[in-house]
């Protein structure tokens, strides 16, 4: 393990002594030595019969020379500054380092750096140094390739331990960075695949889910990259890892508004094999209802109604001999419909209170549930008609994409906690599908703000930085600014990886272990570079890594442009025919001009179709139509007028 | 009596180009010619007393530093030694014989005269030791310059002069540079010409002659400015081999051009940075970091 090339010698002095945690050393000017590098110190005098070996990063370097005050160069050169150059000695000069130490071999007793020669890291001694050995090499291979570390010469793998990055021993990853260098969803991309690749069968198998949160980030991840160079290749080369797209991911959207298609980039007509709408009733979203509704204006009172509602009126016939009323609430319709026959019973009884819910908190709560849908149109349906994640049949390696780049921030919210709520239900009963699932969370500040109210997402977001892992709910989360996101979510992360920061965040506590020229580098670092803190590294470690073999954002949306939103008809044609490539756009107008202009009933026949999958679209198509229609037009009746709302009615 | 100690005095000297010294501005711009320096330090300290007589360790260290592509480094090996410095005649033989097992002795009183009742005073003795830790020093400086004439295959500047060695002080690759001016060599009326040197000029060359010593060639050469920090501000004797009496006036200048050209980087913060070129004060530094 010794190598024969001595590259500094350790020096240590009262003023500057070596500690068991860190050393100094000097070394030649030419020294192929900088911020980060790895180095192994020899020393030379044996302990307990043993020679220790101790491994160091360096992280701060000094140079100067023999002059006491720059007052005396200045005198040398006669005030005249090009003189030095032609001096016929150059000063002595001195480069002297500053390292942290990663590890001592033997571990203990646990000593001061002795006095001993420094060696460059070889690729044995990286393993070594940052504990590797337990996890790379044997049988109990589970590492995770990170990146490649390079310095001097030494090209070497850097493993993340499995069970550190994805559970149970620890977990999370919370990876930041400025924007616009594509650091953070490259990262992310490239470590998904690496997971993917690595993760040992014999765990169970590993899903990945991410939101893409804004524009075309992830939207072309089955695609394979516009722009990949050798040396990217190079290192997935070394690394182990395919060179290729993801092989298996599905894209799940909310329509637009309009609803005639679906909101995502990625809606180019080519790509379309793999994506689905995202659709939830009543029954999907009344549980979350929490995260739309904010405690200022849903008292305890309010509370206890929507409780009611859960519990003994949604999906279920629902009768009161008083009213003389009986009815089934499935749908937001349905919910529309009880509200209204409650309110207008009890005004034709006079009365204020129904089953010890006031009438005004009645009104209260069907003006918070039933604009729900609106606030969250096109992922929430007045009908039900649901299209949902697979929960309960995750598959191995599989990427799951749900946009939400283009809902509003609460049907946003709302997103995050019902899928996440639903990983975590799936995940206590082991009924994913798979043992372990990433969630990939970008612009992670603003859903766990370290400071801002306390909403359901953030709680949410807590408990499994908190409780993720015991599940294998594992969560990658990305943000800018580190310093903004929950420091529990933070702490929690057993993994951090930092891409080039901005030097004001580099200024807060958050970053005070950082020596300052590791916080110098980590504001210059290069596309393709990270700092890496896992916790069997000693110190954070700056690694390489390619850029992902994916299609980027704006190379997807410049290759696959997405689709203009197209007229009912068309819309309806494109949507039918990947179930049946025999539709055409005239039997789509013939058949919608046979139902009538209903565009609402049209898209909901549509949705149903397309959740139902049929054999005969045709026929499924048009009998939901006749259906829809014919049940719309015999419940179309004036509705009796209901008693206004007083005027000091709150919640009017 | 140590050279330090010496007194002041004046020395007369022969002069070489004409009859009386006279001062001259150096011809020709400075042009770096050294590729290597030489210098050597003591240390020593009384380590115990044996009655009243101190037992003084003495280290010496010597070594030439050659300049590689404007960096220096160490040519061959650095000369070290350590001893104790000891008045064998007062001491007792068995205690010599178990010192002797443990390090290298010196007698101090080896050329006093045996006849002679031998010093007593514990001050006395002690200054003999320094002079014998002085003298193994420049044995070591010798010894080195020898080797660089005939190694060496550039110019070699050393701290001092260069007339202790006859093979050094007849050799072109050496020259020596004296720092001090205890004993000024001047001729006749000739002592407010070599004070009176102004930066850059350097005085005519005159030769050195010695029973004991070789001849050299050497003249005064002020290396800055000494505005009103006195007349000895700057100003440094250069020893060359006589070889040429002719030549001299050109080897004069082309030597003094070279030590023109050491000016900078300026040796400071040592304190005889005026006098002092970087090479030396530089090997100094290095063997200060040796000499442990």
């Amino acid at each position: 393990m010794t190598s024969p090339e001595i590259l500094g010698r350790v020096v240590a002095t009262e003023r500057k002594p070596n500690t068991p945690h860190e050393f100094h050393f000097w070394t030649a000017l030419d020294a192929p030595v900088g911020i980060g590098t790895i180095v192994r110190v020899e020393s030379e005098r044996p302990i307990g019969g043993v020679l220790p070996q101790i491994y160091g990063v360096v992280t701060e370097g000094f140079g100067y020379t023999d002059l006491q005050t720059p007052l005396h160069d200045v005198l040398g050169s006669d005030g005249v500054p090009g003189a030095s150059a032609v001096a016929p000695t150059e000063r002595t000069e001195i480069r002297l380092y500053t390292a942290a130490v990663l590890r001592h071999v033997p571990e203990e007793p646990l000593q001061p750096v002795p006095m001993g020669t420094v060696h460059l890291a070889s690729e044995l001694d990286v393993q070594t140094a940052l504990r590797m050995d337990s996890y790379v090499q044997g049988s109990a291979m589970r590492g995770i390739p990170v990146g490649l570390y390079r310095a001097g010469g030494t090209q070497a793998a850097v493993h993340l331990d499995a069970d550190f990055l994805l559970g149970p021993e620890a977990a999370h990853l919370s990876i930041s960075g400025v924007s616009g260098l594509a650091t953070k969803t490259s990262a992310v991309e490239w470590l998904l695949q690496s997971i993917f690749a690595h993760f040992p069968e014999e765990k169970g198998g590993v899903a990945a889910l991410c939101f893409n949160v804004k524009g075309p980030d992830l939207c072309f991840l089955d695609q394979p990259a516009v722009q990949f160079e050798e040396s990217d290749r190079a290192i997935y080369d070394a690394l182990k890892v395919p060179a290729e797209p993801f092989k298996d991911v599905h894209y799940f959207a909310p329509w637009t508004g309009r609803g005639t298609q679906l909101a995502t980039l990625r809606s180019h007509d080519d790509l379309q094999d793999n994506v689905q709408p995202l659709t939830w009733g009543l029954r999907e979203t009344l549980q979350y209802a929490e995260v739309l509704l904010n405690k200022d204006d849903v008292d305890a009172k309010a509370d206890a109604l929507i409780d009611f509602i859960k519990e003994r009126v949604l999906d279920q016939v629902f009768s009161d001999p008083r009213f003389e009323m009986s009815m089934e609430v499935r749908t937001f319709s349905d919910l529309e419909k009880w509200f209204s026959t409650i309110l207008r019973a009890m005004e034709s009884a006079n009365q204020d209170v129904w089953r010890t819910h006031h009438i005004a908190t009645i009104r209260k709560v069907r003006n918070r549930l039933s604009n729900i849908s609106t606030r969250c149109k096109g992922l929430v349906t007045d009908d039900g008609t649901v299209s949902d994640l697979p929960f309960g049949e995750f598959r191995d390696r599989h990427v799951y994409v749900v946009d939400v780049a283009n809902l509003e921030e609460d049907a946003q919210d709302l997103v995050f906690a019902r899928v996440v709520s639903q990983l975590r239900e799936h995940l206590e009963k082991r009924q994913l599908g798979v043992s372990q699932v990433v969630v990939f969370v970008d612009e992670l500040n603003k859903y766990a703000p370290a400071d801002g109210p306390d909403t359901y997402v953030r709680k949410m977001l807590l408990d499994i930085a908190e409780r993720g892992r015991y599940l294998g709910l594992v969560l990658f989360g990305a943000q800018q600014f580190r310093s903004q996101v929950h420091r529990r979510v933070v702490g929690n992360s057993g993994t951090a990886l930092f891409g080039r920061m901005d030097p004001d965040e580099l200024a807060t506590p958050g970053y005070q272990t950082l020596a300052p020229a590791t916080k110098a580098r980590l504001a210059t670092l290069e596309k393709g570079q990270l700092m890496v803190r896992h916790p069997h590294f000693g110190q954070p470690i700056f690694v390489r890594f390619p850029r992902p073999a994916v299609m980027g954002g704006r190379d997807g949306v410049t290759r696959f442009p997405p689709a203009a939103e197209l007229p009912l008809d068309a819309a309806v044609t494109v949507a039918l025919r990947r179930l049946d490539s025999s539709i055409s756009l005239a039997w789509v107008q013939d058949t919608l001009a046979l139902a009538g202009d209903h565009e609402d009933e049209v898209l909901r026949a549509r949705n149903r179709t397309i959740q139902a999958k049929p054999d005969d679209v045709k026929a499924f198509f048009r009998a939901q139509l006749k259906k829809r229609v014919s049940s719309a037009s015999a419940a179309r009746r004036p509705a009796p007028s209901l008693r206004p709302a007083p005027d000091d009615d709150p919640y009017g | 009596m140590r050279h330090d100690d010496a007194p002041p005095r004046l020395e007369t000297a022969t002069p070489l180009e004409g009859a009386e010294i006279r001062a001259l501005a150096v011809a020709g711009e400075p042009v770096v010619g050294f590729g290597a320096f030489l210098d050597g330090i003591q240390r020593s300290h009384v380590r115990a007393h044996v009655g009243t007589v101190p037992v003084v360790h003495g280290a010496v260290v010597a070594a030439i530093r050659e300049r590689v592509e404007r960096r220096m480094r160490t040519w061959d090996v650095a000369r070290k030694s350590h001893a104790l410095y000891l008045p064998f005649p007062t001491l007792p033989s068995a205690l010599l014989s178990v010192l002797a097992e443990r390090c290298e002795l010196v007698d101090t009183l080896a050329d006093h005269d045996s006849a002679a009742p031998a010093p007593q005073h514990p001050g006395d003795l002690a200054a003999r030791a320094l002079t014998a830790i002085q003298r193994r020093r420049e044995r070591e400086e010798r010894r080195l310059a020898e080797a660089w004439v005939e190694q060496g295959t550039v110019p070699l500047l050393m701290d001092g002069g260069i007339a202790s060695s006859e093979q050094v002080a007849r050799s072109a690759m050496v020259v020596g540079a004296v720092k001090s001016h205890r004993t000024l060599y001047v001729t006749g009326d000739s002592m407010p010409v070599i004070t009176g040197l102004r930066e850059g000029e350097r005085t005519t060359a005159v030769v050195l002659t010695s029973p004991r010593r070789t001849p050299v060639a050497t003249w005064y050469l002020r290396l800055r400015d000494p505005g009103a920090r006195g007349p000895f501000f700057g100003l440094v004797r250069i020893e060359v081999a006589h070889l040429d009496a002719d030549a001299i006036a050109a080897r004069a200048d082309l030597v003094s051009r070279w030590m023109l050209a050491e000016r900078t980087p300026v040796a400071l913060p040592d304190s005889r940075w005026d006098v002092m070129v970087y090479g030396i004060r530089e090997c100094e530094d290095y063997l200060s970091a040796i000499l442990t």
